[in-house]
């Protein structure tokens, strides 16, 4: 057996180290091209563009408090940072709920018990739009649809927020 | 709604639920030199202001382009213009009209006006990014709309 095993020739050693040694050196250079180049598709957005609005989940009352916080914006002409606001709370199963202040019948800005004659409702200040505690609209109201709802997602006890979207299809 | 296509077609669609309307008064004047870092300051604190007022009470109010004028122009003939654009803006049905100015030069003539006049004493100078600064803004945004709503009770 051993006198058949096949000596490595000087020529085969030199060419497997330099190979191995070339290899390396080749994809030492290549790593930092390839990633540059993938760049984008390397950050981190796994999490849909949730933003942490610096609010712990031991803060959140039951009573709705209002949040605001930067979110980077592009559009067509202009790359700014936009701010948005929340009503943040924890229902009855406590559970986290998080309301867009905007008002679905013309967009004004609606507060919590912001009218004194409506307790433990969303108020809008501009046609008297009415919410109740759990975002749907009061019938006979302007508005016509509850308050959208944003993304959200708990990590290491902050709250992060993304999108508002619709009630119902999230 | 601004003064901006999609808003103005929303406008259109619901007319009767927006029956004021906000204009900025900001003087422009190149020639005085030492007002220029006061007056292009003033200016941009008013736009922001303007816009978040609009903001908040967006299906209520319809921000117009700004007024602009010159600084030492005799305040008598701009408010006639002026009037003349209140006049316009009421052909569409529109009640409340609001002016918002740092220029105390129209308070003496406020009664002149075809509208309420909110006028607010301004800082000279100062830095639009810093966290006191934001602070007033908000203060003072807030305290606005409060006003602007007690004219709709």
């Amino acid at each position: 057996m051993s006198e058949k095993k096949q000596q490595v020739s000087r020529r085969q050693f030199l060419n497997y180290t330099l190979t191995g040694v070339g290899g390396f050196m080749a994809a030492g250079m290549l790593m930092p091209m390839v990633r540059m180049a993938v760049d984008p598709v390397l950050k981190e957005t796994g999490h849909g563009g949730l933003t942490n609005v610096s609010l712990a989940v031991e803060d959140i009352t039951t009573d709705p408090q209002r949040i605001d916080w930067k979110v980077e914006q592009v559009d067509g002409w202009y790359e700014s940072e936009v701010s948005r606001s929340a009503w943040v709370f924890k229902d009855e199963n406590d559970e986290i709920q998080a309301f867009s202040p905007i008002c679905k019948h013309l967009g004004c800005v609606v507060s919590w018990e912001g009218n004194e004659s409506y307790p433990n409702e969303f108020f809008c200040p501009c046609h008297n739009g009415r919410y109740y505690k759990n975002g749907e609209n009061v019938p006979g109201t302007p508005p016509l649809a509850p308050l959208d709802v944003y993304e959200q997602e708990v990590r290491d006890g902050m709250l992060f927020l993304g999108d508002a979207i619709p009630k119902g299809e999230a | 709604m601004k003064w901006k296509k999609n808003d103005i077609a929303q406008y259109i669609e619901a007319k009767e639920y927006i029956d004021s309307v906000l204009i900025p008064l900001v003087p422009f004047q190149v020639s005085d030199e030492n007002a220029l870092t006061t007056s292009t300051f003033q200016s941009e604190v008013i736009y922001i202001l303007a816009n978040e007022i609009e903001k908040e009470l967006t299906g209520r109010v319809l921000l117009t382009p700004t007024y602009h004028y010159l600084k030492n122009s005799n305040k008598e003939t701009e408010v006639d213009r002026l009037n003349y654009w209140v006049q316009d803006v009421k052909q569409q049905p529109f009640e409340h009209v609001f002016f918002i100015t740092f220029d105390s030069g129209w308070k003496k003539l406020e009664k002149e006006l075809d509208g309420t006049l909110l006028w607010l004493p301004g800082s000279k100078t100062g830095n639009l990014q810093s966290v006191e600064m934001r602070a007033l803004i908000k203060e003072q945004v807030e305290q606005l709309g409060e006003l602007i709503r007690s004219y709709w009770v």
